[in-house]
Formats: C-alpha cells, structure tokens, sequence
C-alpha cells in the first residue's frame, strides 16, 4: 500500500433534502434565509403538530429504488439510494464502480411503524406484553422483511448495491461525529492508494416516531430542535480533474466545550486568520450555543451560517448537508475555503475545511 | 508503525475471560444451549449462544472508582446486555495490556450493534390497537426505555475508563468487529493515534432480536444444540450467539518501550462490498475474494505464508459455499492443505461482535499453536472446496493467520495477523 499522502479532491456531491434533490443551490437558499419547516406528515399520526424539514415526495425519475426494494428500506437507506446515485452522476463515475469505496454515517434504525404497530397489536392485550403471543403470532403479523429496515448498516448498503459501488468501505453510528469519521477515513483511503475515489457523507431521519420520541424523552426537542432528514454525499478522488473543492482539513475529537484551546487542537495546523466563511451543525441546543461561541471568538470576521436553522436537525446526515453548502458556497461566493463545525450530544465535535482547487495544501489530522 | 495486539477480553457463551474461551475451544467444546435469558418456548428459534447468567452478573462485581457504573444502572443501561458485555471484555483487555492513565489518552473503535428493542415498554401505552404517544411522553423520564441507544456501551466506557481520544463506532453489521480493529491499526500505522481500544460488542438474544432473526429464516429451524454446522453438507442455517471481545492496540515501539509483550500483530486489512443483492452473499465469491486479496497487500503476505483461516463459516446453505469458493479462487491449490475453521458452531454468531471475538480466536493458535476446531461440522460438503477443520482442534505451529468477516447487506472485511 502506498502510504504517502495525496490531496483528496471533492468530484461531485449529492444532497437530499427539505430542499429538494439537488446540492447546487443549497448556499444560496441559505443564504436568502430560506427555511424549510413545515408540519410533519411523517408525525401526523404519532406526533400531530411537530413542525419538520422533510424531503418532499421523490419523483419517480430519480428513484433508483422500485417498490419492492423500497420495502427492504428505511426512510434514511431509501434517501440514501437517490445521494448515491446523484453523486455519482454529479461526478461523471460511470465506470469501474467496483473500485469506489463508499464510508457513510448513519443513525439509528428505522423501520415502519405500520409493521411494528401490527406486531405489538397481536402481543400486547389489555396492556400486557405477552412473550407467548408474541413468539406465536406477532412475530408472524409483521412483513419478514421489517428485520431488513432496521439495520443500520443497510443505510450504505442499498445504495452500494444498487450502484454496483464495492470498494473499501464502512458505515459508522453518528450522533454527528460519526459522520466525520466516514469523510476522516474515505479520504485517508484515498491518501494512503486504497482506492482512488470514495463517496463519503451521511443518511438519516429524525421524523420518525421513535426517533422522536426518543428526542423528547432525552430534553432535545425543545428550544428549537426541529426534527430534519436526509442524505449528503461527497464524491471524493485522487485526481484534480474537474475537481470542485480540495479537502483540506478534516478532524475530529471528544471535548466539546467553549474553551477556545479545544478548538485550536483541532484546527491544528489551519491557518484560521484565512478563513472567512463557517458553517455550524449542531445537534442540539448545548452544541449550538457551544459552536456559536466558539465561532465568535475564533473567526470574529466570518460569515456564520447554522446549517439547522434552515434543515433542521437531521442527525447523521446534516453535517454531510453541511459540508455540501460549504461546496456550493466555494462554487458561487467570493471564498477561497469555507469550514464546517459539527458538534453533537456526545461531546463530540469536527471540523472539515474545504478549498478551492487552486490551493493544495492536505492535511488530515486528529485535533484532541 | 507496526501496530500490536497487547491485550484482549471476551465475553462468550463459554463465560467470562479470555483463557476460558482459550481452553473451551481448545477442548473442542461448544456452548450453544436453550435460552435462559427470557422464555422462548413459543418463538421458532429457541437456543443461542447465550452467555451464562453469572456471567452476566458479573458487572456487579466491578470496582466503582467514579459514580459512573451507578449512574448507568440507575439509568437501566444494563438492560442491554451488550452494554454489560462490552464492558467486562474492556476491562479485561485494559487490565491484561496493563494499561494507566498514559493509555487514557487512547481512542476507542468499537463495533456495536443495533439498538436492543424493548417491546414490552410499549403495553402501559398501547390503547385501542396504537401507540399513545402523548401517554409515552408522560412517562419521560431519562431511563433506557423502548429502545437503548446504539452508542450506549461507548459512552459508558469513555466514562468509566476516562479516554480522551476519538471515539469510531462501528456499525457495519457482522463486518463491523473487524472492521473496528482494522480501523484501530489503521490509526497506530498512520501515528494518528497511540493506543486504542477496539472491538466489538452485541447482543441479540432477547425476544426481538432472536424473534426478528426467525422470522428473517436466518437462524436453523433445529433447536438443538448441533444448530449450526458450518461447511457441513446438512447445514441449514446459523444461530445466534453473544458477548464481545476487545483488544488493546499500540505501536510495536510503544510496546515494547513500556515493556508490555505483544499477543499478534496486525499486519494487513481489507474491506469490499458485494454489491450484490440485499438478501445473499455474491454467490462467486468475488467481493470477499477482493478482501482478502487487499489483506494480504497490505500485510506484504503471499497466499502460501497463510497457515489458518478463520472463516466467516455462518452455516448458511449460501454464505458457505461462497466463502469456500472466495477462499479457493484467493488460495488456489493452497486452499488444498490451509486449515480453515468456524467457531460460530461453537458460540454462535455474534452478529456486529463476530469479527471480533473470532479475532480474539485467532491468537489461539499464535499463542498456544492450537487451531480452533469447526463445531458440529461432521459431513464434508463436496461444495465447499476447502480444507474444513473437524470438531476437533488440531496443534499446529503457524506464523500467519487470516480471519474473514462478511456482513448483512454485503459488507466484508479481511485480517490478517501474525506472531
């Protein structure tokens, strides 16, 4: 393996969400203030009145997916199958897809809950679980296939299969980070000649009434959260043909506090006087207010765009989302390099930088 | 940077610790019982490679330094019982690497699995055949609840171990485990990180993971204790087992420097994805064969240095005779003699930890020149081309092993270690 390292350019992208199919435009939607909430339809029944960004009905065209496959799918892998395909598109890769590598963060599982209502109807009686019942007939209520909705892991797997994309890859759990750690290692394969290009990005849903429910019981579904979905590719190479943007930082670590040191670890190396346009993707509130400071003091002069208070929060996918409006920004603004602060529930925060091509510096490191 | 295995735990049906997990497979034991944890009688799938319920227990034995421990058991964290699991093998490897607070800086790479689902929390509020959500919500309180949360073990362990590096949370299904490793040496090689704790931790036996499998046709439809026979002629399908392995991974250098004897190295990984279909493995072969072939770069190993394979063997009618046909097209007339083997007769598939504990199998024959024998396996199918360990472990001295791992959705990833 070759193990010295090689800029890790940005082909092409892919973004799904409360805006459309399209990741051209989003900077400029932001920008304008464009916000996307409206109420749920996918809460209607669970949650009435929860206001959500969600992704609007897919149209036939660009759905990769037919409906029996549709079936196998949660809501964040059927997101997941139209960014792949659009990425790959966006970046002319129609050929040797078996080398493509593919690292995604995904989130938790999400199946239907018209299959798990039927299953928990056949088993509960009079407010009584019974396991009997259940091995008996609730399990035979619910499609065999409903197992296949909750794995997580199938939010990369569909899209790859449905792709033919078989490089080197893995999907990661993110409560933000996680999705760091797919555009970390997909562009480190590409460095180090695992591969020469790799889609990296991420897929997930928060307007599902689990997943909500969950938010609520965890205190995040107040001061603001707004429940979002979708699904952000970047279609990285080795090659600067008809490249879009460089990556040129890319980190990761565990302190998320407003102490300004945390930060400076993690922008080691960044020259940060250069940078002029942020974004943030905070998941929740603590992690807004934390990134929100952070940026005043380290880029005083920059432009601060929250990507949630236009998509809202859609977990895994949004820092991908987030990194998809840096590029659009890059191709549309007067800006050499736009960076982008993640930072979660965990205590987890990341920051990618992208360039314009014309600078080559690539520098990949662990902040703290 | 050559990165080094300096300590390992597991947790698995056999019990607690790494030398009764050495010694049971190295007695050619197998641990796949009826299921205790919960009443399986009316579900189709009713043995598993349960871990034993004292084993379980043991979390209660564990020294409370910090209110960590007490605040997840407040919270009913160890409801999950991969959270349990994931635990006592960290510990085990930390204590075994002899590990301080200079190895708190490490990172932690983990493969966990799906959240544990909680079927019975739904009964208070389930009227009139739905979910009353708005009652659900009157109940909040911050209690593991419905469903657990995927990265719980981790959170748990950063807590209670106090590491201060980055956090990789594996969730690539069955490759997951070891995928992690390969992540972890990956960060050693590149001098990202110093030290990291991997591995990977899962559970599916409890009512809707064992039910969901069933209901999937996974699982062999015998409830008997021979379930699952990998490369057998007669095999019919997997069982489901539990628990976790972790390691403890540095530089040789570092190793060394602080006088810490390393149990392998890592010397190679690989990862492909099938691409395929949702439903079955690539019947050639091809995208596992791929993995392994980039393992085997990567560890500047030719195919004939290899003296063991620990297959993915899941004793699917489909995943085996793809695997002895990956192994054959990558090994060639190697493939004749190179002992292959499968302890998921044994213990089950332990699902996002598979990889990992069958890592942790690995280091038997690196440390105690016995190679694992293939529970179960007693008929030799003319399909699968490979040279299939018996029940019986075998004593051999090899200096290369390889370990595969292929996952639901078609996700596979290759290790190769060596003394």
């Amino acid at each position: 393996m070759n193990q010295s390292r090689r800029p890790v350019f940005v082909s092409g992208a892919a973004a799904v969400s409360a805006f459309g199919f399209e990741w051209r435009g989003i900077g400029a939607a932001l920008k304008e203030g464009r916000v996307s909430f409206s109420h749920s339809s996918q809460l209607a029944d669970s949650h009435p009145s929860i206001l959500a960004s969600e992704v609007p009905a897919i149209p036939v065209s660009i759905d990769a997916a037919n409906a029996k496959a549709q079936k196998l799918m949660s809501r964040a892998a059927h997101l997941a199958t139209i960014a792949v395909q659009q990425a790959l598109a966006d970046a002319h890769w129609e050929d040797n897809r078996e080398e493509i590598g593919f690292y995604a963060g995904v989130g938790a599982s999400g199946g239907s809950m018209v299959e798990l209502t039927e299953m928990l109807r056949a088993s509960i009686v009079e407010h009584q679980f019974s396991l009997a019942r259940f091995g008996s007939a609730g399990l035979a209520a619910c499609n065999p296939l409903f197992a296949f909705q909750l794995m997580n892991n199938f939010t990369l797997c569909h899209g790859a299969i449905l792709a033919g994309v078989s490089g080197p890859n893995s999907a990661f759990y993110s409560r933000g980070n996680g999705t760091v750690a797919a555009l970390f290692e997909a562009s480190h394969a590409i460095a180090e000649g695992d591969c020469e290009r790799a889609l990296a990005g991420g897929a997930d849903s928060a307007v599902h009434a689990v997943t909500w429910a969950e938010l609520k019981r965890e205190g995040y579904a107040r001061n603001g959260f707004v429940p979002g979905e979708g699904a952000a590719l970047l279609a990285l190479s080795a090659s600067a043909d008809n490249a879009l943007a460089i990556v040129e930082h890319c980190a990761f670590g565990n302190s998320l506090t407003s102490d300004r040191n945390d930060l400076d670890k993690l922008l080691m190396n960044i020259d940060i006087t250069e940078i002029h346009s942020v974004i943030i993707a905070p998941w929740g509130t603590p992690a807004r207010q934390t990134l929100r400071a952070l940026t005043e003091t380290h880029f005083p002069q920059a432009s601060v765009l929250n990507i949630n208070e236009f998509l809202g929060d859609a977990l895994a996918a949004t820092p991908a989302l987030a990194w998809v409006t840096a590029l659009d920004l890059l191709q549309t603004e007067e800006i050499n390099k736009c960076l982008i602060l993640n930072a979660g529930i965990d205590g987890g925060i990341g920051a990618v930088l992208l360039g314009k091509t014309s600078r080559h510096a690539n520098i990949m490191e662990h902040g703290q | 940077m050559i990165p080094v295995i300096t300590g390992v735990g597991v947790v698995s049906a056999f019990g607690l610790g790494t030398q009764v997990f050495f010694n049971s497979l190295a007695e050619g034991r197998s641990a796949i019982r009826p299921i205790q944890s919960f009443d399986a009688t009316s579900f189709p799938t009713r043995v598993a490679g349960e871990v034993p319920i004292e084993t379980f227990h043991a979390i209660k034995n564990i020294s409370r330094p910090n209110p960590t421990l007490d605040h997840y058991e407040q919270i009913d964290a160890f409801r999950d019982r991969k959270v349990v699991f994931g635990l006592l093998a960290a510990l085990e490897a930390w204590n075994s690497a002899h590990c301080g607070e200079r190895e708190q800086e490490a990172a932690l790479s983990i493969a966990l699995g799906l959240e544990q689902a909680f079927l019975d929390d739904f009964a208070p509020v389930f009227s009139d055949g739905k979910i009353d959500w708005n009652a659900e919500s009157q109940l909040a309180d911050s209690n593991v609840r419905i469903r657990s949360h995927v990265g719980l073990c981790v959170d748990l362990l950063g807590k209670h171990l106090n590491l201060r590096g980055p956090t990789f949370i594996n969730a690539s299904a069955c490759a997951a485990g070891g995928l992690a490793v390969a992540q972890a040496a990956s960060l050693i090689q590149r001098g990202t990180a110093s030290v990291v704790l991997c591995g990977g931790a899962d559970s599916m036996v409890n009512p809707f993971g064992i039910g969901g499998m069933a209901r999937l046709g996974a699982p062999s439809p015998r409830n008997e204790p021979d379930a699952c026979r990998p490369f057998d002629r007669r095999r019919d399908g997997l069982v489901i087992g539990e628990g976790s392995a972790m390691f403890v991974v540095e530089s040789e250098e570092r190793a060394r420097n602080r006088g810490v004897k390393p149990l392998a190295r890592i010397l190679g990984w690989g990862s492909t994805q099938d691409a395929y279909r949702v439903t079955a493995p690539r019947p050639d072969g091809s995208a596992a064969r791929q993995a392994m072939v980039r393992a085997l770069i990567r560890a500047k190993h030719q195919p004939e240095d290899v003296g063991y394979i620990n297959a993915h063997g899941t004793g699917t009618p489909l995943n085996d005779i793809a695997e002895a046909k990956a192994i054959r097209d990558t090994f060639g007339t190697h493939a004749d003699h190179l002992p292959v083997s499968s302890i998921k007769g044994a213990i089950g598939h332990l699902m996002a930890a598979s990889g990992a504990i069958e890592l942790a199998a690995c280091l038997l024959p690196l440390q105690r020149n016995i190679l694992p024998g293939t529970a179960h396996h007693r008929e030799k199918d003319p399909a699968c081309e490979i040279n299939v360990i018996g029940e019986q472990p075998v004593e051999a001295n090899v200096d290369v092993v390889l370990s595969n791992s292929f996952g639901f959705g078609g996700q596979n990833v290759a290790l190769v270690l060596g003394k």
